[in-house]
């Protein structure tokens, strides 16, 4: 988030002003804060004992670990993949880049049920691919590979976006420096270029990794939902809230939300430090 | 400016409408005198009522009082269907899989204590479980065991979500639990019957959120070489043309589906005199003919049409393992022998 | 924050210099561009084709008959109606709102902005459980307006609920750096000259501002378009009446005649796919804005 400068418009603070402010702020703290508040609250009403029951039990435990280690696993991925993207989006010309640069936004649009279909068509058992992949002891659909490639999908475009604009923006004059001193183009990407995209790297790769947690849509047609497994987090809630233990899915929500808020609130802190000045 | 305020008041215009459109009701004639019923039923059952049941009773109700009804049907996997009707969900008739969804609403003063005192205790349909494989059988699946063999990829659904699953795993604990009670002469051997169980889920390939999920799984998607499955579910396949070849294992447990009236429902929307008669409809004879078209063993022991259905050598029912309650905490408790399955993986 | 500035990345742009010059070996190039389209391809593109396969597979009759089915007809009724309430709320919400964040200073603004961002960050089983404890029988708001008969949760005040929320950040994001750039002095201006507070609002900020609106607006339908996971937990799946496209979908895959199903799939992914050609074209028009 690029720190929001003010820009004071016509005079002190009058009454349409403050109504405005006033209207906007409650209709945030209504929809968002509100809610969070309650769940907060009704988690950890019934004690710091049942609430660590809840966390603590071995397949909440599991749960946590398993959806982590895949948005982990996906974020490498994801991190390396885009930024080849858009190096090869922005630097290179080939027939067919417009079409495939409007096509990088397609996860953003299509929903996330749509991707799990589309991936259990694709990789499921029954398909050509999935019964290759099979042949060799190699199962994507109802497997672990199979919750890191519906996050693949579903994330596709925040690496490639953030780091697109950068390099761009991007002044080569330093990198015609290190051609016309001799450096091969690898060693110029790698010394030169690399580091300035860093911070657009690291969002891109916190962004996919905030999505990646709370993703249920296309994972829960894909993964196969075997508790200590492949049961994600977001699915665990599920089984909870549908099972009625409302506790165990609030408190481990809980858990997930602090999560989620931890890396927001680390997107943030880094942009403040690394972009200090707005206009991107 | 003008536009602007026509452009807003287009929007508004569309997305009202738009709500209308979403909002109106979904089958069947709404007179001025019609009445409604809400359904809030699990998942199975969903071609015998949406196509058969409801249109039946519709005619019979007009016959017999003149007025016409309607529905808004809702299918869930059972558990999902009992919470969301606990939790608010204003269902007029409750459907469910098994009486331990059932008593979860009685627990939330939904339906009265007193559903299962009728002819056919609250139950409106039987059926089996049985194991559906693929043509000619190729691992040669006859019983429960043989789902525990290597190599066998094994479907159904999530106990958390379907009442179905708890149908299935019900069925391979009973028959393991009831073969080691009459091998030992009494006190059954409950590690074995959990090693069978763990070896079974072992061999699960995905846990779909409810029986008719695991169903598509199976034959829609090629999934798995043995799906756990109501014998009702294999025959309505048979009669959409989609036939998939099963077995009925020598001991199998009969599945009893309870319908009750949702009270505090029938009070708020004061159709407690339709909904009973849709009720009596189910039980009827008219309606135990249309749900044995659609595979259900009818409930009347006396039926002939029960003659058509293939008999198990040994068939046992909840009771006989003591009561949904029993199994509840036996198998699914927190010390339950599924439960444990898993925290013995914890890692 | 990060996600405006990964959205209002450019398709153009590029040196046809350093094609050429800068690249590095021609077989390195050609490694990572195959590399690079190569993933493009399995990802991204096969899935959509095999879907679209799978969905023609019948033919057409089916996928007409099943387009025209009372079902299919509500969910994307229901859906359009409540993405369309979702428009008009958070379109306002968002546009004051960055009325406020960016011209206005108060104490706990930065705590504010930050909250603006929250429904990014949350899974949508979470934001469904928050909005069942809140608006269900028992919750705090929930139970007075059970009493006076009001529902919220299983019914559609709950999704739209959840849409909104899940929706929110998307106006205020996008509107807030081109109300930045834009800058105060064409306002001043118009104060100076006489012109009221909103009619300065409707002739000089609303227009400077209108690409970058229309672009959050259709990232803001596609995202509504394609809510799941907190309509599903908030919703009763009542057919007919409290079933949305998605839940549609996901509903139609177990049935017996998944026609349905991949009809409405492919239609979202349509409507969502021409959405994003214009939001190219948006994003460019929103470059150029911010450069006047």
């Amino acid at each position: 988030m690029a720190r929001v400068e003010t820009k004071r418009g016509g005079g002190d603070t009058g009454l349409p002003d403050l109504a405005l402010r006033g209207m906007t702020l409650g209709y945030l703290g209504w929809m968002v804060v509100l809610p969070i508040v309650a769940l907060g609250y009704q988690a950890l009403a019934a004690g710091p004992q049942a609430f660590l029951d809840a966390v603590l039990d071995p397949q909440a435990i599991h749960a946590l670990k398993l959806t982590v280690v895949t948005a982990l696993v996906m974020v490498v991925i994801n991190v390396v993949m885009g930024t080849a993207t858009a190096w090869v989006l922005v630097r290179y010309e080939f027939p067919g880049k417009r079409v495939m640069n409007a096509l990088i936004d397609l996860p953003f649009a299509v929903p996330t049920v749509v991707t799990g279909l589309m991936l259990v068509l694709l990789y499921g058992p029954s398909s050509v691919l999935g019964t290759i992949l099979g042949q060799y002891g190699f199962s994507v659909i109802y497997a672990q590979p199979g919750i890191v490639l519906a996050l693949l999908f579903v994330s596709y475009p925040f690496a490639i976006r953030s780091v697109q604009p950068v390099l761009l923006e991007l002044d080569r004059a330093e990198e015609e420096a290190a051609a016309t001193m001799g450096a091969s183009g690898w060693l110029t990407f790698w010394r030169v270029t690399l580091p300035t995209l860093v911070p657009a790297i690291i969002t891109g790769a916190g962004l996919s990794f905030g999505r990646a947690l709370g993703e249920f849509g296309s994972v829960i047609l894909v993964a196969g939902n075997q508790p200590m497994k492949t049961k994600t987090t977001p699915l665990y809630v599920f089984g909870e809230i549908e099972s009625g233990n409302k506790q165990g899915a609030m408190a481990v929500s809980l858990v997930l939300l602090a999560l989620s808020l931890g890396v927001l609130i680390f997107l943030n802190l880094y942009q403040r430090r690394w972009s200090p000045e707005d206009g991107h | 400016m003008k536009t602007r305020v026509q452009i807003l008041g287009f929007v508004t215009a569309m997305a009202i409408s738009g709500l209308v459109a979403g909002c109106g009701s979904s089958s069947g004639p709404v007179a001025s005198s019609g009445d409604v019923i809400k359904l809030g039923a699990y998942s199975v059952v969903r071609e015998a009522f949406h196509d058969a049941l409801i249109p039946a009773f519709q005619q019979h109700w007009k016959q017999k009082t003149g007025r016409e009804v309607s529905f808004e049907e809702s299918y869930n996997a059972s558990g999902a269907q009992a919470r969301a009707i606990a939790s608010g969900f204003d269902a007029d008739v409750a459907i469910l899989s098994h009486s331990g969804d059932m008593n979860q609403l009685v627990q939330a003063n939904r339906v009265a204590k007193d559903w299962d005192q009728n002819a056919t205790h609250g139950i409106v349909t039987h059926s089996v479980v049985v194991i559906g494989h693929r043509d000619g059988n190729p691992k040669g699946i006859k019983d429960w065991s043989d789902l525990a063999k290597p190599g066998v990829g094994v479907l159904y659904p999530d106990p958390k979500t379907s009442g179905g699953a708890r149908w299935n795993i019900n069925a391979i604990y009973g028959s393991a639990l009831l073969a080691s009670k009459a091998a030992s002469g009494g006190s059954p051997d409950l590690a074995a019957v959990g090693d069978l169980l763990k070896r079974v889920q072992a061999n699960v390939v995905n846990m779909d959120a409810s029986g008719r999920q695991s169903m598509a799984s199976f034959s829609e998607r090629g999934i798995g070489d043995a799906v756990v499955t109501y014998e009702n579910e294999i025959l309505l396949r048979k009669k959409e043309a989609k036939p998939i070849e099963y077995v009925v294992p020598e001991a199998t447990l009969l599945i009893e589906s309870p319908a009750a009236v949702v009270d505090s429902s029938v009070e708020k929307h004061k159709n407690r005199e339709v909904a009973t008669a849709f009720l009596a409809f189910l039980t009827s004879s008219e309606g135990q003919k249309l749900l044995a078209d659609y595979g259900f063993r009818p409930v009347d022991p006396a039926s002939p049409a029960l003659a058509e259905f293939p008999k198990p050598a040994k068939l046992f029912t909840m009771a006989d393992l003591g009561g949904w309650d029993e199994v509840q905490t036996a198998v699914y408790g927190p010390k339950g022998l599924w439960t444990s399955i898993f925290s013995d993986q914890g890692k | 924050m990060a996600i405006n500035q990964a959205l209002t990345g450019e398709p153009n742009g590029f040196n046809r210099m350093s094609a050429s010059k800068w690249g590095s070996l021609p077989i390195g190039r050609w490694l990572l561009m195959t590399v690079v389209i190569g993933w493009f391809a399995v990802l991204i593109l096969v899935p959509t084709v095999a879907l679209a396969r799978q969905a023609f597979a019948a033919g057409l009759a089916p996928l007409g008959r099943a387009m025209a089915s009372d079902e299919f007809l509500r969910a994307f009724g229901m859906t359009i109606g409540i993405t369309l309430v979702a428009v008009v709320v958070n379109t306002i919400f968002g546009v004051c709102f960055a009325l406020v964040l960016v011209r206005q200073r108060f104490w706990c603004k930065t705590l504010a902005d930050g909250l603006v961002d929250l429904p990014f960050a949350i899974s949508p089983v979470v934001t469904g459980l928050m909005l069942v404890v809140l608006y269900g029988p028992d919750g705090w708001i929930g139970r007075y307006l059970e009493a006076g008969g009001f529902k919220v949760v299983y019914a559609l005040p709950g999704m739209i609920l959840a849409t909104l929320f899940v929706t929110l950040p998307f106006v205020v994001r996008g509107v807030v750096p081109v109300l930045q750039e834009f800058g105060v002095d064409q306002v001043e201006a118009a104060y100076i000259l006489g012109a009221g507070r909103w009619v300065t609002f409707w002739r000089v900020t609303l227009p400077s501002i209108r690409w970058g609106l229309a672009y959050s607006v259709l990232l803001l339908i596609a995202r509504s378009l394609g809510e799941f996971g907190a309509v599903m937990v908030v919703s009763g799946n009542l057919l007919g009446h409290t079933q949305t496209a998605t839940l549609y979908v996901h509903d139609g895959i177990e049935g017996f005649r998944p026609e349905g199903a991949y009809a409405a799939s492919l239609l979202l992914a349509a409507v969502s796919f021409f959405m994003l050609i214009g939001m190219g074209t948006l994003r460019k028009r929103v470059k150029t804005s911010k450069q006047t």
